[in-house]
């Protein structure tokens, strides 16, 4: 039935929450969140390309510089922010099952890795700001190498602040989804608001897949 | 899936842990060039793991797998021109 004809014959309405229209209002939801994660790459897109061409104009301060960023502890946030996924991952499962508590707790999860991640990042902003690398009228660098490496900071603050700030709301879109999952709301299919915010959790992971060898790994041998 | 996948779940997770401990293990080792195209392609192979496995891409419908495409497309068109230009602009 078309649109129109059920609008002309309000008898029909009630169809309105069949489980067709429930799949097409499921399918519409998840495409466009799948468009806004496309808009969301060439954001990143854009800040991969200006750090590509900085890399490219000043390899040898791109190099130095690199081995001023802490690799332990972006090791580690990378394994934290994988494993955050992999609890969302689980969590949409268990969401399908209709497991209630499960979910919240894996949810519950999820969101103290995203706020461990995030506290990591800041003990990293620290010891950076009390380095002289944060760019700008203090930023303190090796003389011949200083103006590359000022831009690979420029680029490294610019996008990890830009990842952050996605995970921030992610951790509280998953914290939301939590709360509300707990009070017992989306009684009917809990699965479909878990896997729309998996999407989006799943998403800043893949920019921090890729922001990691290009902040860490660009000269450690 | 008539069961809850957590073995797959856990295994993926697992491979992503691998894929990292492979990357900083082999950026120590003097390549060259290869160190960078190990980096990438490693990055390449995780995040095709999260997409196949934890965005579930596959199983999305014909308009996902286009609008998720798109991102790409337009990403790839964008860093070759833009670096292209770069490179072949002769200082």
């Amino acid at each position: 039935m078309t649109a129109a004809a059920r609008i002309a014959h309000p008898a029909h309405r009630a169809e309105h929450e069949t489980p067709l229209s429930r799949q097409h209002e499921r399918q519409a939801s998840s495409f466009g969140m799948w468009i806004f994660l496309s808009t969301e790459t060439l954001f990143f897109g854009v800040l991969f390309v200006a750090y590509s061409m900085g890399r490219l104009r000043f390899p040898e301060a791109f190099a130095a510089a690199n081995l001023h960023t802490n690799l332990l502890l972006g090791t580690l946030n990378t394994a934290v922010l994988l494993s955050s996924s992999a609890c969302m991952a689980m969590a949409v499962q268990t969401a399908k099952f209709r497991r209630r508590r499960a979910t919240v707790a894996l949810l519950g999860v999820t969101v103290a890795l995203g706020l461990a991640f995030l506290a990591i990042k800041g003990l990293e902003y620290r010891s950076e700001y009390l380095e002289h690398l944060l760019p700008g009228n203090d930023f303190q660098f090796d003389a011949a190498l200083r103006q590359g490496a000022e831009l690979f900071f420029w680029m490294y603050f610019v996008m990890t602040g830009a990842h952050a700030a996605h995970l921030l709301i992610g951790i509280a879109l998953v914290g939301m989804l939590a709360l509300r999952l707990r009070s017992g709301g989306f009684a009917r299919h809990p699965a479909h608001g878990v896997e729309l915010t998996g999407l989006y959790w799943h998403f800043v992971d893949l920019v921090w897949i890729f922001l990691y060898p290009c902040i860490y790994l660009v000269a450690r041998s | 899936v008539k069961h809850i996948a957590t073995g797959l779940v856990f295994r993926v997770w697992c491979g992503l842990l691998a894929l990292l401990a492979l990357t900083v293990g082999t950026s120590f080792i003097p390549l060259g060039g290869i160190n960078l195209a190990l980096n990438l392609g490693i990055a390449g192979a995780k995040a095709a793991i999260v997409l196949i496995y934890f965005m579930h891409l596959g199983r999305g419908q014909r308009s996902t797998k286009l609008a998720a495409a798109a991102g790409v497309v337009w990403l790839l068109v964008l860093m070759v021109l833009s670096l292209s230009d770069f490179l072949w602009r002769g200082n």
